[in-house]
C-alpha cells in the first residue's frame, strides 16, 4: 500500500458504505446509507427498531448482499459472500442474540470455525491470556456455555470476537439483556477495545450508552440516514430528534425512559412528565399497593425444569386490582417460567396461583381467559398470533364459540367485531383480512394487546416485555393501555428487562433473582433506581 | 454347545459389519442436522452396482470401487434435495429408497440375468495363530480384506469427527444451530454436503461388504431393512460414536439369532426371529432403551434469514 488512491485521505476509513440500500421484496429496509467508520473510533449507529440498523450490520457481515451500493475496508471494494470470509477479512461481530452454542464448553466455542482437524489449543491459551492482560477480559474455558450466567455469556462473545485479531467490530445491540453494573463495564470494554486502534460500530437504541462511549453518530431513520456527526457537536436532544423526527419535549415518561434519557436520575414519580400523572392511577398514600385486596396471588411457587434445574424457587407475588406492578431483572432469573406458569402453558411443580380467589394452578389457558386473565406473551410471534391466519382470526380466536350461527362460524359478526377491534386499538393493516404475519411487529402487538385487553371480564393482565422490539409510536400505545387498564381497576403485572421502562410505568418493582422476588421498591421513592439495581445483583435490600 | 456360541458370533460380527459402517455415516450426517431415510437404499445401489463392477470386471476391488460411486451418486442426490432445495428429508429420504429398490430390481433383470456366472467377492483370511483362539478368533479374526478394512474407516472416521476435532465441531455446530455455526464462520451447507456424501459412501461400502463378503451375489430387495437398521441404532446409541457401534453390535446379534436358533434346535417359528431386530428398533426408537435428545437442528434446513 504505497500509493493510495487519489481520492482516499491520509488514513483510509476502516469502513465506508456509499449509497448502500437493501430491499426485502416491496420493504425498503435500508435506502442509500452513506457510513464512514474511522480506525480507533466508535461510532454508534442510532435508530429505533426497524430503522435498518441491523440490516446494516448484516451487510457488513456477511449475512446479507447490499441490493446496491458499495462497501469498502481500507479503500478495498469488500463484498464478503458470507460471514466467514467478513471474519476471514478482520471483521467480527457481538451478535444481539448470542452467537454462542449453549451445549459447547466456552473452549469449544471459541475454537469453533476455525476448521482442519487439530484444535489449536495453546494457542487459544495463549490468546486468552493476552486478552486477559489488555482487557480484563477473562473467561473460563472448561465451562458449558449454556450454565453461564447472560453477562459472562456476553463476556465469551466479546473474547470470541477479539480472537482473531479484528480491525473492525460490530456490536448490535449488545447491552439488551444486562443488568446495569454489567452495561458500565461493557462500555468500558469497548472504549478500551477502540483506544486499541480497533475500529467500532455500536449499534444500539439508548442514548445514555452513546454518549458515554461514542465519538461519532450516525442517526437512521426508516431506513435512511437523517443526520449525525461527532458527538462532541451534537445533543442527546438532538439525537432524538433525529431518531423518531419530532421534538423531545412531550414525550412520555415511560418513551423517554426506553430511550435511556433519563437514565441517571429516579423516574417515575407521577410529575416526571405531562400525560402520566393524568392517566397514572395513584393509590393514595400507599407506598406498597399490596394493601389493596390481591387479584392475581402467587403463593410459594416452585418449578423445575426438564434437566432438573430449580428455575423458580418458592416465589410469592400478590397484584392488587387497580395497580401496575413491575418485575424487573436480567434474563433468565425465572421471569420467563413465572409469565408461563401463569398463563397455564406451563404447569408447576409445586404451589398455588389464585385468580380473584379462585384457585387456577391446574387450570388451562382457556378457563384462565374466562376468568378474566389476559396474557401478552414475550415471544410474540411464538406464543401469540398464529402468522399464516388473518388478522380477524387472530383476534377472535378465542372466543369463536360466541361468534357461532347455526355451527357455523358467522363471518359477518367476526368481520364487525375486529373491525371494531382493530379501530380502537389502532392497528394499521391492510384489512381484517390480511394475515397477521403481514403487520408490522408494532402493529402485531397492538392486535395482540386488543385481544388480551378485551376480555369481558378482565381482571389481571400479565405482559412479558410488552414493548420489546417496538418503535416510539408503538411503545406509547402499549403504555396508554396498560395504564387505562389498570386505571379501570385492572391488577396489571409487567415483567421487562428495561428497568427505566419500568419504574416509569410502574407502582411498585420487584426484582426476579435466581428464581425468588426481591423487594418490592415503590417507585415514587427517589433512590428507587438504585435499590432496584442493588437488588439485581442479589443484595436483599 | 461352544461351537454354537462361535457360529453365533461368526454370524453376528457378519451381520454387524454393514450396519456399523453405514450407522457411522448416517451418525455423522445426522449430528450435522441431516436425517437420511436413504440410508437402505444406497446400500441396496451399493451391493447392487458391487456385483455389476465385479461381474463385469472380474475384480471385486473394481466392484468395491462402483458401489463406492454408486452410493456417492446417490448421496449426492440426498445432499442436493435436503441441503440445497431444503426438501423434506423423510420424504425425499424413503422416495430414494424406494426408487433405489425398484431401479435395482430392473437392474438385476437387465444386467444379472446370467445367474449362472458365479460373483468374484473376497475370501475370508484367517489371520494366523490369533484365528485360532476358541469362541471369538473365528468371529474376529477371519473375515474378509474388505470387512477389516471397513472397519479401519470406521474407526478413523469417528477419530476424524470426534467433539475434540475442528471437524467435529462444525459437525456439531451446523447440527445443532446452523445460524449461529454460520455466523461462527463455519461453512454449513458445505459440512452437511460433504456429511450426506460421506453417508452414501459408507453406505454404498457397507453394500458392498453385504454382496461381495458375505452373500456373493445380488438378490432383489437383498438389504431388507438393514438400512433402517442403520437409522436406528444412531438414535439407540444416542448420536455418540461408541454407543452407536455397542447398538450395531446389538442388532448385529438379534439378526444372528435367525440362523442359529433354529440351528440350535429351538423351536421358535422363524418369522418371529426376523422380526427380532425390527422390534428392537421400534422399542429403541420409542425411548424405551435410551432416552436422550437429537441434534436440535436435525431435519432443519439452513437458509441465511432475508437472503
Amino acid at each position: 500500500m504505497t500509493a493510495p488512491p487519489a481520492t482516499a485521505p491520509a488514513v483510509a476509513p476502516a469502513l465506508r458504505l456509499s449509497g448502500v440500500s437493501r430491499t426485502f421484496g416491496a420493504t425498503v429496509a435500508l435506502d442509500a446509507v452513506d457510513l464512514e467508520v474511522s480506525p480507533g473510533e466508535v461510532h454508534c449507529v442510532l435508530g429505533e427498531n426497524g430503522a435498518g440498523k441491523s440490516t446494516l450490520c448484516n451487510i457488513v457481515f456477511g449475512s446479507l448482499r447490499p441490493s446496491s451500493g458499495s462497501v469498502e475496508r481500507d479503500g478495498e471494494p469488500f463484498t464478503p459472500s458470507n460471514p466467514a470470509d467478513a471474519i476471514a477479512s478482520g471483521v467480527t461481530m457481538v451478535h444481539q442474540h448470542f452467537s454462542l452454542l449453549p451445549n459447547l464448553t466456552v473452549r469449544e466455542n471459541l475454537l469453533l470455525g476455525r476448521g482442519g482437524v487439530r484444535l489449536d489449543r495453546a494457542g487459544l491459551a495463549r490468546r486468552l491470556a493476552e486478552l486477559e492482560e489488555a482487557y480484563g477480559l477473562a473467561v473460563d474455558p472448561d465451562a458449558t456455555t449454556g450454565a453461564l450466567s447472560v453477562g459472562a455469556r456476553q463476556q465469551v462473545e466479546i473474547v470470541k470476537a477479539l480472537l482473531p485479531r479484528p480491525d473492525l467490530i460490530l456490536f448490535d445491540e449488545p447491552t439488551g439483556v444486562l443488568g446495569p453494573a454489567e452495561i458500565a463495564g461493557f462500555l468500558s470494554t469497548v472504549r478500551r477495545i477502540a483506544d486499541a486502534g480497533t475500529a467500532v460500530v455500536l449499534i444500539t437504541h439508548k442514548l445514555a450508552e452513546v454518549t458515554q462511549v461514542g465519538d461519532r453518530a450516525t442517526v437512521l431513520r426508516g431506513g435512511r440516514v437523517v443526520g449525525g456527526g461527532p458527538l462532541s457537536e451534537l445533543t442527546s436532544d438532538d439525537l432524538v430528534t433525529l431518531m423518531i423526527g419530532r421534538e423531545v419535549g412531550g414525550l412520555d415518561s415511560v418513551l423517554a425512559a426506553s430511550l435511556g434519557l433519563t437514565s441517571p436520575e429516579p423516574v417515575g414519580s407521577p410529575a416526571a412528565t405531562t400525560g402520566a400523572a393524568a392517566e397514572a392511577p395513584e393509590p393514595a398514600g400507599s407506598p406498597v399497593p399490596a394493601a389493596g385486596p390481591a387479584v392475581l396471588e402467587v403463593r410459594d411457587l416452585v418449578v423445575d425444569a426438564t434437566d432438573g434445574a430449580r428455575t423458580v424457587d418458592h416465589l410469592d407475588l400478590a397484584v392488587p386490582g387497580g395497580s401496575i406492578v413491575g418485575i424487573a431483572g436480567v434474563e433468565g432469573n425465572g421471569q420467563s417460567e413465572l409469565v408461563s406458569v401463569l398463563s397455564g402453558a406451563l404447569t408447576a411443580s409445586a404451589g398455588t396461583v389464585t385468580l380473584d380467589g379462585t384457585d387456577v394452578t391446574a387450570a388451562g389457558p382457556g378457563p384462565r381467559a374466562a376468568l378474566g386473565l389476559g396474557v401478552i406473551p414475550e415471544d410474540r410471534h411464538h406464543d401469540a398470533i398464529v402468522g399464516e391466519l388473518t388478522v380477524a382470526q387472530n383476534l377472535l380466536l378465542g372466543r369463536l364459540d360466541e361468534l357461532r350461527r347455526f355451527g357455523m362460524l358467522d363471518r359477518r359478526a367476526m368481520r364487525r367485531r375486529a373491525e371494531d377491534l382493530v379501530a380502537r386499538y389502532d392497528v394499521r393493516t391492510a384489512g381484517t383480512d390480511a394475515p397477521i404475519s403481514s403487520l408490522s411487529g408494532g402493529n402485531q402487538q397492538k392486535a395482540v394487546l386488543a385481544r388480551e385487553l378485551s376480555l369481558d371480564p378482565l381482571r389481571c393482565v400479565v405482559a412479558a416485555h410488552p414493548t420489546r422490539g417496538l418503535d416510539l409510536g408503538a411503545v406509547d400505545g402499549v403504555v396508554r393501555r396498560l395504564r387505562e387498564a389498570a386505571a379501570s381497576g385492572v391488577a396489571v403485572l409487567v415483567v421487562s428487562s428495561e428497568l427505566s421502562e419500568l419504574l416509569a410505568l410502574c407502582d411498585v418493582v420487584h426484582v426476579a433473582y435466581r428464581g425468588r422476588l426481591l423487594g418490592p421498591v415503590p417507585t415514587d421513592d427517589p433512590t428507587a433506581r438504585d435499590q432496584v439495581a442493588r437488588l439485581m445483583t442479589g443484595a436483599v435490600a | 454347545m461352544t461351537s454354537m456360541l462361535t457360529d453365533l458370533l461368526v454370524a453376528s460380527v457378519s451381520l454387524t459389519i454393514p450396519v456399523l459402517v453405514a450407522a457411522n455415516g448416517e451418525l455423522v450426517s445426522e449430528r450435522a442436522g441431516v436425517l437420511n431415510m436413504s440410508v437402505e437404499g444406497m446400500m441396496l445401489t451399493g451391493a447392487f452396482a458391487g456385483v455389476v463392477g465385479a461381474t463385469s470386471t472380474g475384480s471385486p476391488v473394481a466392484g468395491v470401487l462402483c458401489g463406492l460411486a454408486a452410493g456417492i451418486v446417490l448421496g449426492a442426490v440426498q445432499a442436493l434435495l435436503s441441503v440445497t432445495l431444503r426438501a423434506n428429508q423423510i420424504v425425499t429420504g424413503i422416495a430414494l429408497t424406494t426408487l433405489a429398490i425398484a431401479a435395482t430390481t430392473f437392474g438385476a433383470r437387465l444386467l444379472l440375468a446370467d445367474r449362472g456366472v458365479s460373483v468374484p467377492g473376497f475370501d475370508r483370511l484367517a489371520v494366523p495363530v490369533l484365528s485360532d483362539i476358541p469362541v471369538v478368533g473365528p468371529a474376529l479374526f477371519a473375515q474378509t480384506g474388505l470387512a477389516y478394512a471397513l472397519v479401519g474407516v470406521v474407526v478413523v472416521l469417528a477419530l476424524l469427527t470426534s467433539r475434540r476435532t475442528g471437524w467435529g465441531l462444525a459437525i456439531d455446530a451446523a447440527g445443532e444451530d446452523a445460524t449461529k455455526a454460520d455466523w461462527a464462520g463455519v461453512p454449513v451447507r458445505r459440512v452437511r454436503w460433504l456429511a450426506v456424501v460421506g453417508v452414501g459412501a459408507l453406505s454404498g461400502l457397507a453394500g458392498t461388504q453385504l454382496a461381495l463378503s458375505e452373500v456373493h451375489t445380488f438378490t432383489d430387495n437383498m438389504t431388507a431393512g438393514i438400512g433402517y437398521l442403520a437409522v436406528v441404532a444412531v438414535i439407540a446409541g444416542r448420536w455418540k460414536a461408541v454407543p452407536v457401534m455397542v447398538a450395531s453390535l446389538v442388532f448385529g446379534v438379534a439378526q444372528a439369532l435367525q440362523f442359529t436358533l433354529p440351528a440350535l434346535g429351538v423351536d421358535v417359528p422363524f418369522a418371529l426371529l426376523v422380526m427380532l431386530p425390527y422390534v428392537l428398533a421400534l422399542l429403541a426408537v420409542g425411548g424405551l432403551v435410551t432416552h436422550s435428545r437429537p441434534p436440535s437442528a436435525l431435519t432443519v434446513p439452513f437458509v441465511r434469514a432475508g437472503a
